[in-house]
């Protein structure tokens, strides 16, 4: 980083807060995506057209956060996550999240953040748990 | 039925014909900027440790990195085409570990072990645990974990 006027704006470790529930806008799972998702992994599985691939809303997730009303957590590693699938996600279905901060342990180069997420469908059924922990920077001296 | 990559002239496996300890070699794919871009777009996820090629320069790392998640994606298609082909292999679960970063560039491989077998969600099915190891060119492990299945029983 150059200088102090370069830096994007971004949600540090300091300012993640615990325990408070954030809910994404929602995104409606369609056969383009799928294609893609498809072309990018290269699985040759043969599928069902309408079966949307076990980890895609999991990736899909990952962006959801990006459109929070928040500046974007300033994420320096994804170190590993638990998931598991709940129930089935279709062509046509539109899914969002729900995460919760559950945990937060400070490490010198920044702190260790654990959160579980669901992801949820329309009709509010959860359809795949995520525990993730993710390396976050400090908020830079200043 | 599932169809896999280079094995798909075979019948699909079982849940009876996989055992404890069978191990897998995936083929080889080169991770290439175009694919970060299509998993940024696809995703949403623009973070700049895989967008901004000026911001990486001073990073740890040098340059841009592929997602956590685009290396998961590959290495399930790969996987696809190293293990052997499932009758109905629902992935169900998984445990991962991102252990290092993967470059525009590099060329990861799948190792993937069976660990594990026990009863299903009903008499007709499995579960079926496998260690899989993302693997780059220089024998690193990049990424790790533990992948479950849903695989059908043979029919009486």
């Amino acid at each position: 980083m150059s200088g102090a006027a370069l830096a994007p704006a971004q949600c540090f470790f300091e300012d993640v807060e615990k325990g408070v529930a954030l809910e994404t806008p929602g995104i409606t799972l369609t056969r383009a995506h799928v294609a893609l998702f498809t072309g990018v992994t290269g699985d040759t599985a043969l599928r069902d057209p309408d079966a949307v691939p076990e980890l895609l809303p999991l990736c899909l997730s990952s962006g959801l956060g990006w459109r929070l009303p928040r500046r974007p957590l300033a994420v320096l590693a994804f170190m590993g996550f638990e998931w598991r699938i709940v129930g089935a996600v279709r062509v046509g279905d539109t899914i969002h999240s729900v995460s919760l901060t559950v945990a937060k342990r400070s490490m010198r180069e920044g702190g260790v953040i654990i959160e579980e997420r669901r992801i949820v469908n329309q009709r509010g059924e959860t359809v795949q748990s995520v525990k993730l922990t993710l390396l976050v920077a400090r908020r830079p001296v200043a | 039925m599932l169809s896999f990559g280079l094995v798909d002239a075979q019948p699909p496996v079982f849940f009876e014909e996989l055992s404890v300890g069978q191990e897998f070699t995936s083929p080889g794919r080169t991770v290439t900027e175009a694919d970060i871009v299509i998993f940024a777009g696809l995703s949403g996820d623009y973070n700049v440790l895989h967008t901004d090629a000026e911001h990486m320069k001073s990073s740890i790392f040098g340059e841009r990195i592929a997602h956590g998640l685009l290396g998961l994606s590959i290495q399930q298609g790969l996987a696809s085409r190293g293990e052997p082909a499932a009758a109905h292999g629902v992935l169900s679960a998984l445990k991962w570990k991102f252990k290092g970063p993967i470059k525009i560039g590099d060329t990861v491989h799948v190792l993937s072990r069976i660990a594990g077998k026990r009863d299903g969600p009903d008499a007709g099915r499995g579960l079926v645990t496998v260690e899989r190891r993302l693997v780059n060119q220089r024998g690193e492990v990049v990424q790790e974990g533990e992948t479950e299945h849903v695989v059908e029983r043979r029919k009486p």
